[in-house]
């Protein structure tokens, strides 16, 4: 398995621990007395520098844990300390970069109007205002769209719109509710770059979203939870990761087809010069693939049918999940 | 001392909200109701108008100015916090290192310095048609109703989604149970004491906006209880969750 401790600072001493879950649980109630159990005894230290993932199925409870992180609701059992204040007392000292996954914006607002006024509240001096307002515009290439009301933005510029309000300032904690979501292939492309950009040792950045490959990219650890609860916490490199037993590559050969069965027997052909082969260690993997290439074939590329968190994420939910 | 510096200086696209948001709906219905109901009453009335509180008219001003007032402080508090909640703008607005309890008292009173201005845009025209009209007492009752009002509405728009028709509802339904049990000397008359003083809002309207006097406890009772309810707003805006 390559799950890791719910706690980095466990494999990293040196880390200044940041956000702190402790035994967090939420319960919903209705008047007729039905309660739902949407968190439930939820664990986690985040430490300084880390980009933490949080992945689960809809209706996990992620975007309910990411309310109680920013003090929207009250946990019902259990508490959230950001740098040792509750939640609520550290964002109303400091403030927090929030991307929400409803980007809830007054529609009659113009876009620059709505990032003037955020940054006004964010604290930002009234000389330094139009310049950070033009930076995150410049961005987040909102230029031609500044002077339209949040209600004529496509969802994808509305999206946009949104992290940009969340990057008015250099905060220490950013929170990413589904960051992509709506967003075009370019702009995801360049959202990942963005986080890339932003990450440095002093901030944390907590990503939530139903996007493994992205998590897979960005995120150091993933937190997989399912029904409330933290099933694992999963280390994204490779590095602390061995194979899942069976895992299987798609391998691209360039050249040499032929020769594909004599390192790898139980080569599926997927067409194309494309061939699935399962190995149980990268070891393995790479003893067979240096062999090939000993043989004089060109390798295009090798793929894992599942990234290491996309393995770990079915396990811990289930595959009908 | 800086975040309270950010949240003053946003006290003026606050005052930008009161204005397009409810601002406007106010002087639709001071242009509509007010002014128009006045005119048509001079052009009817003639020279009587200028009778000052002898005419008969006066009451029928007095009537239609505190309703005015009433209605625009249930348009202007309405939705004052709720909105946000509904709405989810929530979400941005306190993810700043903002207090939500001090983002919204000062919106309340931004509202209430909304509400005198349109109320003066009102009594001055009054004025253009009744000389002996003042604009002093008739704001200075603007602001009282607000507190007393308002600070209600301001409550039920932290409790409830729904707070202009809870407002409404309070603010009728303490009437209504008022004129129907007050006089008795049961225990129905002690209970309805408990309910907002609206009989208060007559007799504090004819001697406050008449002769800029009023009796001291009406003006305290009034101020008290709305003032209460306020402060209770506060609270429970303190406590409860900012999300549903």
């Amino acid at each position: 398995m390559a799950s890791v401790p719910a706690t980095a600072g466990d494999d990293n001493g040196t880390a200044a621990l940041v956000i702190e879950f402790k035994n967090v649980g939420k319960i919903y109630k209705s008047l007729l007395g039905n309660s739902v159990k949407a968190v439930e005894e939820f664990s986690l230290k985040v430490v300084e520098g880390e980009i933490l993932g949080i992945a689960g199925p809809n209706g996990a409870g992620k975007t309910t844990l990411i309310a109680m992180m920013l003090g929207y609701l009250r946990p019902t059992t259990g508490t959230i300390e950001i740098n040792g204040l509750s939640a609520r007392q550290y964002i109303e000292r400091n403030g927090i970069g929030y991307l929400s996954e409803l980007i809830a914006i007054n529609p009659k607002w113009r876009a620059e109007t709505a990032l003037v006024r955020y940054a006004t509240l964010a604290g930002i001096t009234h000389s330094e205002i139009s310049q950070r307002v033009g930076y995150v515009i410049d961005l987040l290439g909102l230029a031609e769209h500044r002077d339209k009301k949040v209600k004529a933005l496509s969802k994808g510029n509305l999206q946009r719109l949104g992290l940009a309000q969340a990057l008015l300032r250099d905060e220490q904690i950013l929170v990413l509710d589904e960051p992509t979501h709506g967003l075009d292939p370019v702009w995801t492309q360049r959202f990942r770059d963005i986080v890339e950009e932003l990450r440095r040792p002093d901030r944390t950045i907590l990503i939530a979203s139903h996007n493994l490959d992205e998590l897979q990219r960005l995120a150091d650890r993933v937190a997989i939870i399912d029904r409330g609860r933290l099933q694992r916490v999963v280390s994204t490199g490779y590095e602390n990761a061995p194979l899942v037993a069976g895992t299987r590559f798609r391998v691209t050969l360039a050249s040499g087809h032929d020769l594909i069965r004599a390192v790898f027997p139980q080569a599926e052909d997927a067409g194309r010069g494309e061939y699935d082969v399962t190995v149980h260690s990268l070891a393995e993997l790479n003893a067979a693939l240096a062999d090939l290439i000993g043989r004089g074939v060109l390798v295009a590329s090798v793929v894992p049918e599942r990234s290491v968190l996309e393995q770990q994420f079915r396990e811990a939910v289930g595959e009908s999940q | 001392m800086k975040r309270a510096a950010s949240l003053a200086r946003y006290s003026l696209w606050q005052f930008r909200d009161f204005v397009f948001e409810r601002g406007v709906p106010i002087l639709i219905l001071v242009f509509l109701w007010g002014y128009v109901l006045l005119v048509s009453l001079r052009n009817a009335m003639g020279p009587q108008m200028a009778a000052g509180r002898a005419s008969p008219i006066w009451g029928l001003v007095l009537q239609a100015a505190s309703t005015l007032v009433s209605l625009s402080v249930l348009i202007a508090v309405n939705g004052i916090v709720s909105t946000d909640r509904k709405l989810g703008y929530y979400r941005f607005l306190f993810s700043k290192p903002v207090n939500p309890v001090l983002y919204y008292a000062q919106f309340f009173f931004v509202c209430m310095v909304g509400v005198v201005a349109s109320m003066l845009v009102l009594s001055s025209l009054m004025r253009t048609i009744l000389p002996t009209f003042s604009i002093v007492n008739f704001l200075l009752y603007t602001a009282l109703i607000y507190v007393a009002m308002g600070g209600i509405g301001f409550f039920l728009s932290v409790a409830t989604r729904y707070d202009w028709v809870s407002l409404a509802a309070v603010w009728l339904g303490s009437r209504i149970l008022r004129d129907l049990y007050g006089a008795k000397s049961d225990w129905r008359s002690k209970t309805v004491e408990l309910l907002p003083p609206v009989h208060k809002l007559d007799e504090v309207a004819n001697s406050l906006i008449g002769t800029g006097t009023a009796h001291a406890t009406d003006v305290l009772w009034l101020l008290g209880y709305g003032a209460l309810f306020f402060v209770l707003g506060l609270v429970a805006l303190r406590w409860r969750s900012l999300a549903d």
